[in-house]
Order: C-alpha cells, then structure tokens, then sequence
C-alpha cells in the first residue's frame, strides 16, 4: 500500500486546521514534499495558539544513518517567518498567533528525493471578553470548558504525532525485515557464485589446451 | 500573501457560512496534473468530507474540478466531474492509505484554483447536531458530551497503538531472530562451499595424477 502511493507522482498536498470556537478534530494528513510545499490555514482571533506536530515519513536512506531533514517554516499573513526549523524530521511546535489572517505552514526539501510529511496543525481558541457582543456576559463555565477542550486536544495533537512516529519506525523496521533476508540469500547465492568461478578458474589452469604441466 | 489574504477573506467567511463550523483546509490545485490528499485510516472509521472551489482569480463561471476518492485497495469510493461543490461520507472497510485527488477538468485554462477541503474522521466526524436534537441536550450538557466523545476516541486511539506496537515488537524480534540465526548459516555455508572446493579440486588434481 505504502510502496504504491510511494510511486504515485501526484503532489500531495495536506492541509489541515481547524478554526473553529469548537475546535474540531483534524486528520494528521500526508504531503509528499518535492521541493515546497505550503499549506494554509486561516486564524480567526488573534492571540489564538497554533500548536502541532509534523514527521518525515517516508525514509528510504540507504546509505547514511540519518537524513539531514526539511525545513520547516511558519509565515504569518503580514510575510513575517514566525517560526522556523532546519534540518528535522519530526517536531512539534507552538506558537501565539500575532494577528488573525491565513498562516502559512512551507515544508522546503533541500534534497531531490521526495519525501512524504505527515503533519497535524490545530488553532485553539479560548473565548474572552473580545468575542462577546455588547450584551453578552462571559460564562466561566463555557471559558473552562474551552480549557478542557484545549488540554484534550492537547492530548490528541500528541497522540497523533506518536502515531506518526510510529509509522516511520514501523517502516524502518519492515525495511530491515526485508533487506535482512534479501540480502542474506544474496551473499549466499554470490558465496556459491564466487567459489565456483574459483573451481572453474583452476581448472581452466590445469586444462589441456593450456600448455600441460606449465602451471 | 497577505494580498492573498486580502482577497481570500471574503471569500473565506463566505465559506465559512456554507462549511460546517468554520472548518477549511485550503489547498491549491496546479494548473495541469493533480493534487492529492493522504491518510492512514483504520477500519471501521466514519469518514466525511466536503469540498469547495473557489478560483484565485476571481474569474466566472468558476472552473470547475474534478475527485476521486480512492481505497488502499484500489476501490473508487466517490468519484465526481465537473463540479465545484461537493461531498462524501463512507465507512472506512479497509484499513491504509486513502487518497484523495483533485484535479481542474480544464487543464491550463482555469488560472489558479483553491480547493477547500473540510475532512473529518472518526469522532469529528460525528453529528452532534443530531444527537442534541433527539436526545434534547443542549449547551453546556452538549458540550460536556462532545468531551465524553474526544476522551473515548483517546482511549481507542492508545488501544491502537498499543497494538500496532505489538506488532512491531513481534516484526523486531523476529529480525533479531533472523539476524542471529542467518549469520550462523552465513558461517555454515562458507564453510561447506570450501570444504567442498576442497574435496572437488582434490578429486580433479587425483584424476590429473597430480598428486
């Protein structure tokens, strides 16, 4: 499954967030990062926190022991970088949105390989004395229950990301699975290979049509 | 981008009327080729999904796009032309990745398109404007119950990956199995491949009379 949706050159493209004073649950969705990609997400108050977490997935290295990782980085509606990372493949990050506007969430790979994101962003709002008209009174209970809320989504938000990593563990260990096997019966098949080309090679040296008894 | 937003904002609230509880998720559809969108769903997961497109460029009649919702397996699970607003609800059947694909159905013609995309699984996935109604709750209580929702999904999201951990455990151990036991062999299959070297090329240099 993952190896066919691997081969598929489609862009990927995942955004996620929820605005809403009901904080909806949002589906930790996969990008495929060619080079930029960019998801947006619409902030509705300002002061709302913007908490998530993203994990390089897809990480077929042969060689190394660790890839260097993408970048990632947070610009607000004014074009202002609110937050960035280098080189990681898995993070979590917080931050206070400055002003309400579309943020926008670029993942960049350094590398030619493509390399598939699976990230979780949510924006949590708690009403304030702001949000009310003229009339309203605040409910201390609605204030608390926004709280709850946030502290499960919390909860959530770090669930997902555990599940994140645990998709690339999972894959780095099918991975050694294989190779494990592969490449065992390979290098007994070329063992074989190599000692018979031996067997053959002296006795093409002991063979007739060479001059006999030279060797 | 924030003349972006500028023009989006409208746009944006406008949406946020027609999309349940100001749920979006802008993607940008390229002008030719597709965009697609990913998760790993498990079994037995309600899914709903519903998608606007809105053009960059402000242009009439909206282009219009096409979707396809697509199975691990391969199963179409909704699939629409020629349209700019649309929906789908399915129960996951199998359990991997499932795809969504937009794609403009006017290559090169349509000028930048944004597709708003609200997905919801699982317990978001829920109706609670049904639930109130027929079980009469409403407010506090109803929200209470929306956190009675999210803590269960908790629980059945840690069942879950206690037991994809199991799983991994039991594919680790077995790799340690394999690792120990096919470098022994490894060891065992030098060593036969040489004696028997040895016992050939002695037959050979016996036959030779040359020892």
């Amino acid at each position: 499954m993952e190896r066919g949706e691997r081969k598929m050159k489609a862009y990927a493209v995942l955004g996620l967030l929820l605005l809403s004073t009901f904080a909806g649950d949002v589906s930790a969705l996969s990008v495929t990062v060619n080079d930029v990609e960019c998801v947006y997400e619409y902030v509705l108050y300002e002061g709302d926190t913007v908490s998530g977490n993203f994990v390089v997935v897809d990480h077929d290295i042969f060689w190394s022991s660790d890839h260097p990782g993408i970048d990632f980085i947070v610009s607000s509606p004014g074009g202002n970088v609110v937050q960035t990372m280098k080189g990681t493949s898995g993070e979590k990050f917080e931050f206070k949105a400055p002003r309400s506007g579309m943020y926008q969430f670029c993942f960049h790979n350094p590398y030619s390989t493509p390399e598939t994101v699976s990230f979780y962003i949510h924006v949590g709002h708690i009403p304030n004395e702001h949000d009310l008209a003229k009339d309203e009174h605040l409910d201390p209970v609605n204030v608390k229950i926004a709280e709850l809320r946030e502290a499960l989504e919390s909860v959530t938000a770090e669930q997902k990301y555990l599940k994140a990593r645990d998709a690339r563990h999972r894959h780095t260990n099918e991975s050694t699975h294989k190779r494990v096997i592969f490449y065992t019966i390979g290098e007994y098949i070329l063992l074989a290979l190599a000692s018979g080309l031996q067997v053959v090679y002296i006795r093409r040296l002991f063979s007739k049509s060479v001059a006999y008894n030279r060797v | 981008m924030a003349e972006k937003a500028r023009v989006l904002l409208p746009l944006l609230l406008f949406m946020l009327v027609l999309v349940r509880k100001g749920e979006s998720v802008w993607l940008n559809i390229p002008r030719s080729g597709n965009k697609c969108v990913t998760e790993e769903i498990h079994n037995n997961v309600v899914v709903v999904g519903d998608y606007v497109v809105i053009s960059d460029d402000h242009l009439h009649p909206t282009p219009t796009i096409s979707a396809k919702v697509t199975s691990p397996y391969g199963n179409v699970l909704h699939h629409k032309e020629n349209i700019t607003h649309g929906q789908f609800a399915f129960t996951s059947s199998e359990s991997g990745q499932y795809l969504t694909c937009f794609w403009p159905d006017r290559p090169g013609q349509g000028g930048a398109l944004s597709v708003n995309i609200d997905w919801k699984i699982g317990v978001a996935a829920k109706d609670w404007e049904t639930v109130a109604r027929k079980e009469k709750i409403e407010g506090v209580e109803l929200e209470l119950r929306k956190l009675e929702g999210a803590v269960e999904a908790i629980h059945d999201n840690l069942l879950y990956l206690k037991g994809r951990e199991a799983e991994m455990r039991g594919v680790s151990e077995s790799t340690n199995f394999r690792v120990a036991w096919f470098s022994i062999l490894s060891l065992g299959v030098c060593i036969l491949v040489s004696c028997a070297q040895v016992w050939y090329l002695t037959r050979f240099f016996q036959k030779k009379k040359l020892i």
